[in-house]
């Protein structure tokens, strides 16, 4: 068994400080060796650093990363055409351009058995009816599949039986309030409804408190909610309003909201929260916050760029991702409740400037004139 | 409508890193016209040169080491402000664009020696600039040539860096200067006819009301900033003067790539282009076009530029956003796969080159160069339209051609590589000076 085989067979979260560094080490090294083996374009990439794929890694911040964009401009693969089992596309907020990702039966499966060893520790073994926030998906290519609906489809593992509250009219989501209480009521045991956030609040939350209605989530029931907080920070909404919200609308005397981190480019991991934004990377994965001028990991409490490293994938080099997302490090292995690794917040997208100016203007004489003539 | 005074009768309202809805807020637009108008007479009764005078004053002033306005110059980036403050420069520009005399800003003159007509330019009235947030100064060069031009001039700043224009009209105010006849004016002169204000993107009441105000509307931004205050209802006859965004490029001909020593002379031009201003003037390059069948090839050009670009670029402090970096370590990444890529540790610059690529490349900002080769500098004329500014051009013979052609489809200056960041007139097609007077005759 290989290093990257090896890790993914162990439990999700450390129990001990650094109890799971050294394999990811060794696994990442596997991952980039294999794929300096399998994709020409990321071997060139990868020597171009200065780095010899075959040397042991000591430092994990010293792994050189890719900026996740580089799946919007390049199509990079490490398998041939004959074992894509699936093509992902990301959705294209920033740049209009999705990041495509193709994924091999191997990728697939070690997404899999990730995503369901994270689940089962968020949710405990147990599997549960899950109400979904969405209306049903329209049947579609079962190639091509927007990272929207496979995204929430990996979720769906955790669940004995799905159900969809919502119902699209004239493109437009309606929530069904009776079907959602009727299902709940013929349930009678704890759920998880899991959406979109901006789905969770615009069209459910706004339409039942705006109607004065509460819907009752049996005792035990979870809310999981993704994919960002960009429209919810419009109508000034944050995590505590939300959560607030969520508290009394479903009644739920002991609240358990989990805000689920996650990328189309590493499938299968996910970073839940612990209802206060505050996630813990798992033994599969590592995160690292990067200065966005010099590049450089920063130490907790800093924010700077997202970089994400985990050895999963086999069809496509995505080992070491930076992020367009901003976050810090809280902690690393300060231990809490009994687990330990880095614990991060996500701070949200990168902002750049969107309004340029015409040039700044200039005299004549400002090449002729040494700084030390002007004080500067 | 709220409209927030961050530059009043009272001085700056607002700490440079400060909050705009943090400063006293004003509904009645009609006091604040008032007290500029009052600003702008005694403004009117002034010569034009101890205006420049006051101007020279506080720029020699601002470059003492030490001084605290140099310091944020110096954070800002933002050294040609104090160099384009001084009398030469600014005699220069109200000459050239005054008809040869800056003086018909304070009497008739006669349109020619000997001539029976008189004209002179009197100032068109209330000037409102709108400013980016990202380059707040560019507020101060056209807030400054409103002030010689005699105009009552009301800055609307952007949130972003609200608090800059309003540290530097405060500034202005404090500046000493004594005329040949030994009286002393103060920058007061100047800045009783200016005031800094903020209104929210929504007010949709205050920006109707900043526009209508307006014998002159002043816009720097991007488009969609730019078409929303164009957009905005106007008095009949008011003028619009618009510095929208725009890119530039530079042109190498093959005559300049005979040898290394001169391929390297042109690529330290390019890189000195690039650096200014950290890349984000419009008149800035971004793309390096450079002809084929010279003795060095594009491809070694580019790496001739990336040497260059790298000795200079970190002597020079980078401004960047974590988004920007992002799309710089993007190219990087492509580049490294497909062309060739030189970069500097850090994201401090940058140089791309890849033998496929053609046309205008989308800028990245952050130092940073795409390299595209071309069978012919003219083929380049095809890429231009208003959206281009500035063709650095590096050509022997051919450069007057090329910049024939290039004017035709759209280019507005077509300077030697090494200057296309020197501040001349004409400038997006106009003098913008000229635009802010009347002409009239006696």
């Amino acid at each position: 068994m290989g290093a990257i085989d090896e890790l993914l067979h162990q439990p999700p979260y450390a129990t001990q400080p650094g109890q799971y560094g050294g394999l990811l080490r060794a696994a990442v090294r596997e991952a980039i060796s294999y794929h300096c083996e399998h994709c020409p374009v990321f071997e060139r990439w990868y020597v171009k650093q200065g780095l010899d794929p075959e040397a042991e890694i000591q430092d994990l911040g010293q792994v050189p990363f890719l900026p996740v964009s580089i799946f919007k401009r390049m199509d990079l693969k490490s398998v041939g055409e004959e074992d894509v089992v699936r093509v992902l596309k990301s959705s294209a907020t920033s740049s209009q351009i999705p990041s495509r990702v193709v994924l091999d039966r191997v990728t697939r499966d070690r997404q899999m058995r990730c995503l369901g060893a994270l689940l089962s520790a968020l949710m405990g073994p147990a599997r549960r009816p899950f109400i979904v926030l969405d209306a049903a998906p329209a049947p579609g290519s079962s190639l091509e599949l927007s990272a929207r609906v496979a995204g929430m489809r990996g979720y769906l593992m955790m669940a004995t039986e799905t159900h969809y509250a919502l119902e699209a009219r004239a493109g437009e989501l309606h929530l069904d309030v009776g079907k959602l209480e009727s299902i709940l009521a013929a349930l009678q045991e704890p759920v998880c409804l899991i959406g979109y956030t901006y789905v969770l609040h615009q069209h459910v939350l706004t339409p039942l408190a705006r109607a004065g209605r509460r819907v009752r989530l049996p005792g035990g029931s979870m809310v999981m909610h993704f994919g960002g907080w960009k429209r919810l920070e419009r109508r000034s909404v944050d995590r505590a309003k939300l959560n607030a919200e969520v508290a009394e609308v479903f009644e739920m005397a002991e609240p358990c909201v989990r805000d689920v981190y996650g990328f189309t480019e590493h499938l299968g991991i996910i970073y839940p929260d612990d209802g206060q934004g505050v996630r813990l990377a798992p033994a599969y994965a590592e995160v690292i916050v990067r200065d966005p001028v010099t590049l450089k990991p920063l130490p907790p409490g800093v924010p700077g760029l997202l970089e994400f490293i985990t050895p999963l994938p086999t069809s496509y080099p995505g080992i070491a991702l930076l992020l367009d997302d901003m976050g810090q490090i809280i902690s690393r292995d300060e231990g809490k409740d009994g687990l330990y690794g880095a614990r991060f917040e996500v701070l949200g997208r990168a902002l750049g400037t969107d309004i340029r100016g015409c040039g700044d203007t200039l005299p004549e004489q400002i090449y002729h004139v040494q700084a030390s003539q002007t004080g500067l | 409508m709220k409209i927030f005074v961050l530059f009043g009768r009272n001085g700056a309202q607002i700490k440079p890193g400060g909050e705009p809805e943090s400063s006293p807020a004003e509904v009645d637009l009609d006091q604040l016209l008032n007290e500029l108008r009052a600003g702008q007479q005694r403004l009117r009764a002034a010569s034009v040169d101890d205006l420049i005078g006051l101007c020279d004053a506080a720029g020699q002033e601002w470059a003492q080491p030490r001084n605290e306005v140099a310091r944020m110059v110096g954070s800002l980036n933002a050294g040609f402000l104090l160099l384009w403050l001084r009398r030469e420069n600014l005699e220069a520009a109200l000459t050239q664009a005054l008809r040869g005399d800056r003086c018909v800003l304070d009497a008739f003159l006669r349109q020619a020696p000997g001539s029976k007509r008189w004209h002179r330019a009197q100032p068109r009235g209330l000037l409102v600039h709108w400013v980016a947030g990202n380059v707040p100064l560019l507020g101060m060069i056209s807030v400054i040539q409103g002030l010689l031009t005699k105009n009552a001039n009301l800055v609307k700043v952007s949130r972003q860096n609200a608090g800059i224009l309003p540290y530097f009209l405060q500034a202005l105010s404090n500046a000493r200067f004594r005329r040949p006849d030994g009286e002393e004016v103060t920058g007061t002169l100047l800045t009783d006819a200016a005031r800094a204000i903020y209104a929210d993107q929504e007010d949709g009441e205050a920006a109707t009301a900043l526009s209508t105000a307006a014998d002159v509307r002043i816009a720097w931004g991007g488009r969609e900033a730019v078409e929303a205050i164009m957009n905005l209802p106007r008095r009949f006859g008011t003028e619009d003067i618009v510095f929208g965004p725009k890119t530039s490029f530079v042109v190498v001909g093959a005559e300049k790539l005979g040898d290394e020593t001169s391929a390297r002379h042109v690529a330290s031009l390019v890189a000195r282009d690039t650096l200014a201003l950290g890349q984000r003037g419009c008149n800035s390059p971004h793309t390096v076009f450079v002809e084929r069948g010279g003795k060095l090839a594009p491809v070694d050009f580019a790496q001739l530029l990336a040497q260059e670009l790298g000795r200079a670029a970190p002597q020079t402090p980078q401004d960047l956003t974590p988004n920007e970096a992002f799309q710089i370590l993007g190219c990087r990444a492509e580049y490294d796969m497909r062309g060739e890529a030189w970069y500097g540790k850090g994201v401090s610059w940058s140089v791309f080159y890849s033998d496929e690529d053609r046309g205008l490349a989308t800028p990245c900002y952050g130092r940073t160069l795409f390299v595209r080769a071309v069978e012919d500098v003219f083929d380049v004329a095809k890429l231009c339209s208003v959206g281009t500014q500035t063709a650095g051009l590096s050509l022997d013979e051919r450069r007057l051609a090329l910049a024939e052609a290039l004017t035709a489809r759209g280019i507005e200056r077509c300077p030697e590589v090494g200057r296309m960041a020197l501040y001349d007139a004409p400038w997006d097609g106009m003098y913008p000076i000229d635009r802010m007077v009347r002409w009239v005759s006696a």
